[in-house]
């Protein structure tokens, strides 16, 4: 097996006194959807375009389709299909030269160009337009279509469902489970928590530049804490559950508190020991846990 | 191949202003050679010229006695603000848009991230600088040559100015490869704009200044515009100092420039 589409160690990357991304260390298998998620400024954006060669890191070392992170060579980028986070183009060509220019670039050709325009619903009279009059969401899908029109080996999709209508947001994961099947890799940023949960196969969540949680999306559900809801038929102690968690709300016949997997089976049996007359655990949904990690 | 499709590109983005540059020249330069036949207005032109103070002819580029003749009225027209202006044009436009308008637009992201060198985008940006410029000298000359084959003047053909077109589009490639290294090292095409015209405003004003002002004669070599004097070609041929330091400067730039970029974070 060879190496792994994305292989970091020690990732970093200053803008002066700013440290955009620290420490970062990644392996994306083949075949992977991969997602990534993080606050405004949390390095996303630093981490796609240091894997795309577009700047240096500071530190760390790594390849990606088995090439190193900043060489100088650049046949590679040739299986690689890149969507910007801010998608700008320019806006005296038409749609169809935008795609023609940047497929003549990529060195292969556009095979899968007619299916994605017809899954995203653009249609040649709109190609036919000089991008300027072409709407936020319209540019998103030029953006999307340029990015897997030469069927890349490994996408890295920053924001890709920004400005897409829902029916075309369907379409789009779709797409990108089609491309898992061929054996795609998918490295996509993105601030939508259930498309992430939805779409993909493991998770890393970043925070000022650093990545604190990294693991498949059950995974980092599990590790977050339960909602437990417990109503009581007669007034009861609430502070006394304290120490099981974190008391939300914590009324005489009422309780809400988050608490960790591990503390449950306790915290059950104290309320078993209560005038409980009804008791609710919440799955936390990857928002709770991603919420988690940033509050 | 890549810069066959990046050079598409810059046709398909340049080519539109590149008509009427073109045009412009070659109705200015013929326009020359109607107003060098025309006697009442050569003869204006001519006791205009004795009459003028030598800070103004300095301005033109006319130092030279041959000024009042008919070839050196056609030359006056290659020595032109307007012409030196038309072919200011594409050498700040073209540098310009090429890396840092790439960068500021957001659109350089979208062609780096392909398999693309950096020293090809820089050699697209040359080629398309230059053939643009070509296109634009050979314009003037055309003017000139369908002035003097309409209308011919006694003793002036259009075959000398085709080294004043030469040395027209050398100095301007030269202005161009160092807006290629401006560009290189900008992150938005108007600064990169600013700069290239700033140079190009300061090179001409110092070049004006030290010929007029003989405390600052000295200087006038530090000038670009000192290397290029199209009455000197009409009279004595072009001088090889005249080639080689636009040349070299020009190449400097360009060795800069892709050391630059190639390092650089986009």
């Amino acid at each position: 097996m060879g190496a792994p589409p994305i292989h970091v160690r020690g990732l970093g990357k200053r803008y002066g006194p700013v440290v955009a991304l620290k420490d970062l260390s990644l392996d994306v298998a083949e075949g992977e959807v991969f997602g990534f998620l993080g606050p405004n400024g949390a390095g996303k954006t630093t981490t796609i375009r240091l894997l795309l060669g577009l700047i240096r890191p500071d530190s760390g070392e790594g390849t990606v389709l088995g090439h190193p992170v900043g060489a100088r060579g650049v046949a590679w980028r040739g299986d690689i299909g890149f969507l910007p986070g801010d998608m700008a183009f320019w806006p005296r060509l038409s749609g169809a030269d935008t795609l023609d220019f940047l497929a003549g670039l990529s060195g292969r050709p556009p095979a899968g160009r007619a299916q994605l325009l017809e899954r995203l619903g653009l249609a040649a009279p709109e190609l036919a337009r000089h991008v300027h009059t072409y709407s936020d969401g319209m540019k998103q899908k030029l953006g999307l279509v340029q990015a897997l029109q030469c069927e890349p080996r490994l996408a890295l999709l920053d924001e890709p469902t920004k400005g897409l209508d829902p029916l075309v947001q369907q379409a789009f994961y779709e797409i990108v489970t089609d491309m898992r099947k061929t054996g795609a890799t998918v490295f996509l940023s993105s601030h939508v928590l259930p498309e992430v949960e939805r779409v993909c196969d493991r998770v890393a969540m970043l925070r000022a530049g650093a990545v604190v949680s990294v693991g498949d999306v059950e995974t980092l559900r599990r590790a977050a804490r339960r909602r437990v809801i417990a109503d009581f038929s007669a007034d009861a102690d609430a502070a006394s559950l304290a120490h099981f968690g974190e008391l939300i709300i914590a009324q005489p016949r009422h309780v809400e508190l988050l608490v960790a997997q591990a503390a449950l089976p306790a915290l059950i049996v104290r309320l078993g020991m209560m005038p409980l007359s009804d008791v609710v655990v919440e799955r936390p949904t990857l928002e709770e846990a991603f919420l988690e990690h940033y509050r | 191949m890549s810069v066959g499709v990046l050079l598409r590109h810059h046709a398909r983005l340049h080519r539109v202003p590149l008509v009427p540059l073109a045009l412009g020249l070659a109705l200015f330069e013929w326009m020359m050679t109607f107003v060098a036949g025309e006697p009442s207005v050569s003869w204006f032109l001519t006791s205009a010229l004795r009459a003028a103070p030598p800070e103004f002819l300095a301005l033109l580029n006319q130092d030279l006695l041959l000024g009042v003749s008919a070839q050196g009225i056609v030359g006056v027209g290659y020595a032109h603000p307007f012409a030196l202006m038309m072919m200011a044009v594409w050498a700040v436009r073209v540098p310009s848009a090429a890396l840092a308008g790439e960068i500021g637009r957001g659109t350089m992201d979208l062609v780096a991230a392909r398999p693309v060198t950096r020293a090809s985008q820089i050699a697209a940006a040359l080629v398309a600088l230059l053939v643009g410029l070509v296109i634009l000298a050979a314009a003037a000359w055309a003017g000139t040559l369908l002035g003097l084959t309409l209308r011919p003047l006694a003793g002036v053909s259009a075959v000398r100015y085709l080294p004043v077109a030469g040395a027209l589009c050398l100095i301007f490639a030269c202005f161009g490869a160092v807006g290629i290294l401006v560009s290189a090292l900008a992150r938005e095409a108007g600064v990169a704009i600013a700069w290239l015209s700033g140079l190009l405003a300061g090179s001409y004003v110092l070049d004006y200044a030290a010929r007029v002002w003989p405390r600052i004669a000295a200087l006038r070599p530090v000038s670009l515009f000192r290397y290029y004097e199209p009455q000197q070609v009409l009279s004595a041929g072009l001088a090889l100092h005249d080639v080689v330091v636009p040349a070299a400067v020009g190449a400097a730039a360009l060795i800069v420039a892709f050391g630059v970029f190639a390092r650089r974070d986009l």
